[in-house]
């Protein structure tokens, strides 16, 4: 009863976590960049909205302000990508991203203070209704709809419309994009932005339930690049259901004495079990 | 927030340290007792408020003329967290011939740092201790009560004042301090004959916290003591007010007794107590006075961790003065040893240094309640634990 429970409780995390995945799987299908810095990006935007609520701003005043934060930090993101590292391969590209993951934590902790929480504003945490036990909120509800929102939107943006035509043609070969007149770098720094404004929403909507510090907020990209690799950094679809069933296996797993400690570490477990099944038919012991 | 420096103003402003450390090893000598410090100025555990209120405890003692005609230099160095940083700056402390350390605030300094005293022969008059280590080292006696002292007394209020039958315990364990942690529970069920209904010892610092509460509330918990970092106490009690638990007595320590976390948790709903290190700074007793006009002169915020480093810094020139004749870290040492037990209205307890090979004199603690997004003591008289 208490596991049936747990997993309610569950798919509010579980939410979170597929909205982050997929912010990160939508930068990685626009832009081709796997951006460790996704999370604190978010963070930059979801702090700055509460700033400016506790400065006595209206809350849907500093939620735009809050997206338009997330939009420039990672902006800025894609412009160091754009003009510095456009011709390098994946790896490089993710490695920078590590670099300047580290730099925004310092950044972020400096600027919005490490020690005092700030309260983040939860307008629709009433009850919605009671299941198993346990009270489901109206922000449960939306987490969940936004994450369904954040599946399916891309999809038939990217199969559907001549923008997302161009989209594609922009993060599998963008020289070739550029030599068939598309503008590279405008289209790119947009889908920077948008991406950014998207992690932003994301953190936001989930900031209240963890830890109100800069830095476990930025964390929370580990978990959301598990749930981007058991869509195995292409499907959204999959993407939605890795990251729900991660936070619902990491809310079971508290019930269960037996492995309750390593609650912490199952993205890590969940990244390594997808590592090996995905890689399963590759052979191992041939030289390059 | 800091402005970065201007290349030419970083260069004036070395050049301005160089002259003063230049300076102070000239003006040093026999004039000057160096009393040194670590804290967190920077990083993830910010403890500007203890060493500002240590300073200016120093600071009026110099203004009265100093400590037997000598007048006192604090030198404080930042670990910003980092333990590395930490064992840095204590050798560097040291090696500028510090006789004695006082209101120190950081998480990290006993457990890098301990043996080092030790083998130093050097003694730490902690501000605010929270590691096992600090209530466990011959060299060490923080003035502070702890979070283990603390959670015996928090659970012995819940127990036998409010009654509380199932009493739950939730905790975050912090490397290193899983024994400190169940003494302290067991030290509660020895003293009041009762037994915790659930104890979880492997709350994680991460994640959603309400399959914790759904576990509480499964188990019909009528008291919960969680340990969170401050970060973490508004999430798990914004989750409570979710789940509706309001007929629960919630219990935290000393680091959730903030006006922060009280502005963040009012219109919970909840019944929220928490556990102050010293006479509660929130109230406007008589007992804080002299603390309060000293924090005032800092221009620092009145808050519980500034209380331990008012109390370390008045406690070390108290010592300071008794002591005849040239003051070195030897001599230093003997008069903490050997010292009488002072009595303070902010402490329940005489605070001593003393020989031994372990120091926690501080056992005694108040409660604070939470009402209207004001802490409020409940308890008048300290709750004071018996000795082992």
């Amino acid at each position: 009863m208490l596991e049936l429970s747990a997993a309610i409780a569950g798919l509010v995390t579980g939410g979170a976590y597929a909205l982050m995945g997929l912010s990160i799987l939508l930068t990685y299908r626009l832009v081709a960049v796997v951006n460790f810095a996704q999370a604190a990006v978010g963070a930059f935007g979801a702090f700055a909205m509460v700033l400016l609520v506790e400065q006595g701003l209206p809350l849907w005043l500093a939620v735009l302000a809050g997206l338009g934060v997330g939009a420039a930090v990672h902006a800025l993101v894609g412009l160091i990508m754009v003009r510095w590292f456009s011709g390098a391969g994946e790896g490089i590209k993710t490695a920078v991203t590590v670099a300047v993951y580290t730099s925004f934590i310092a950044l972020g902790l400096r600027l919005f203070g490490a020690q005092h929480p700030h309260r983040f504003p939860k307008p629709f945490d009433t009850p919605a209704f009671t299941l198993g036990n346990v009270v489901v909120t109206w922000m449960a509800v939306i987490t969940l709809l936004l994450a369904g929102l954040f599946a399916i939107v891309p999809v038939l943006l990217l199969r559907h419309t001549r923008i997302g035509v161009l989209l594609r043609a922009l993060a599998e070969r963008p020289q070739t994009a550029e030599l068939i007149g598309i503008p590279v770098p405008r289209l790119a720094m947009a889908v920077w932005a948008i991406t950014g404004a998207a992690s932003a929403l994301a953190i936001m909507i989930i900031a209240g339930q963890f830890a109100s510090d800069f830095g476990s907020q930025a964390l929370l990209i580990t978990p959301a690049l598990a749930a981007a690799l058991v869509g195995a950094f292409r499907s959204f679809p999959l993407t939605l259901v890795g990251g729900m069933a991660l936070g619902i296996l990491q809310s079971v797993a508290s019930t269960w004495s037996e492995i309750k400690e390593y609650r912490g570490v199952l993205p890590f477990v969940a990244i390594l079990i997808v590592l090996v099944w995905s890689r399963r038919k590759e052979r191992w012991d041939e030289f390059a | 927030m800091r402005v970065p420096m201007r290349r030419p103003g970083a260069l004036a402003a070395a050049a301005a340290i160089a002259a003063t450390a230049v300076a102070g090893c000239d003006s040093g000598g026999d004039d000057t007792i160096k009393i040194g410090s670590i804290a967190g100025l920077t990083g993830n555990f910010v403890t500007t408020d203890v060493v500002e209120t240590a300073k200016q405890v120093f600071e009026d003692v110099n203004a009265a003329g100093g400590i037997n005609g000598s007048q006192v230099e604090y030198i404080v160095k930042d670990d910003a967290g980092n333990p590395q940083r930490t064992a840095q700056v204590a050798r560097e402390l040291l090696d500028s011939d510090v006789v004695a350390m006082a209101g120190s605030a950081s998480f990290t300094d006993c457990d890098v740092n301990g043996g080092f005293y030790n083998q130093a022969r050097i003694s730490s008059v902690m501000a605010i201790g929270a590691s096992p280590k600090c209530f466990q080292s011959p060299n060490i006696a923080p003035v502070n009560v702890g979070p283990f002292t603390l959670m015996t007394a928090v659970l012995q209020y819940a127990s036998e004042q409010l009654d509380a039958q199932r009493v739950c315990n939730f905790t975050v364990v912090l490397p290193g301090s899983e024994d400190a942690v169940n003494q302290a529970l067991g030290r509660w069920s020895e003293l009041t004959g009762k037994e915790l209904v659930v104890n979880d010892l492997t709350v994680q610092q991460s994640g959603d916290m309400t399959p914790y509460l759904l576990r509480a509330k499964q188990e019909r918990c009528d008291a919960v003591l969680f340990n969170p970092t401050e970060q973490l106490v508004v999430p798990w009690l914004q989750a409570a007010s979710t789940q509706g638990m309001t007929d629960v007595d919630f219990l935290l320590l000393a680091p959730s007794y903030t006006d922060s976390v009280a502005e963040a948790a009012s219109g919970l709903g909840l019944n929220v107590y928490a556990g102050s290190e010293f006479e509660p700074y929130t109230a406007e007793s008589q007992a804080n006075q002299e603390w309060r006009e000293t924090v005032q002169r800092a221009e620092s915020p009145a808050t519980a961790f500034s209380q331990g480093g008012y109390l370390s810094a008045t406690f070390m020139v108290e010592v300071l003065k008794t002591i005849e004749g040239e003051i070195t870290r030897e001599s230093v040492n003997q008069a903490l040893r050997g010292m009488e037990p002072i009595e303070h209205p902010m402490l329940g307890t005489p605070w001593v240094f003393g020989e031994g090979e372990s120091h926690a004199p501080n056992q005694a603690s108040k409660i604070v309640r939470l009402e209207d997004g004001q802490w409020k003591v409940v308890t008048p008289d300290f709750i004071t634990l018996p000795r082992d």
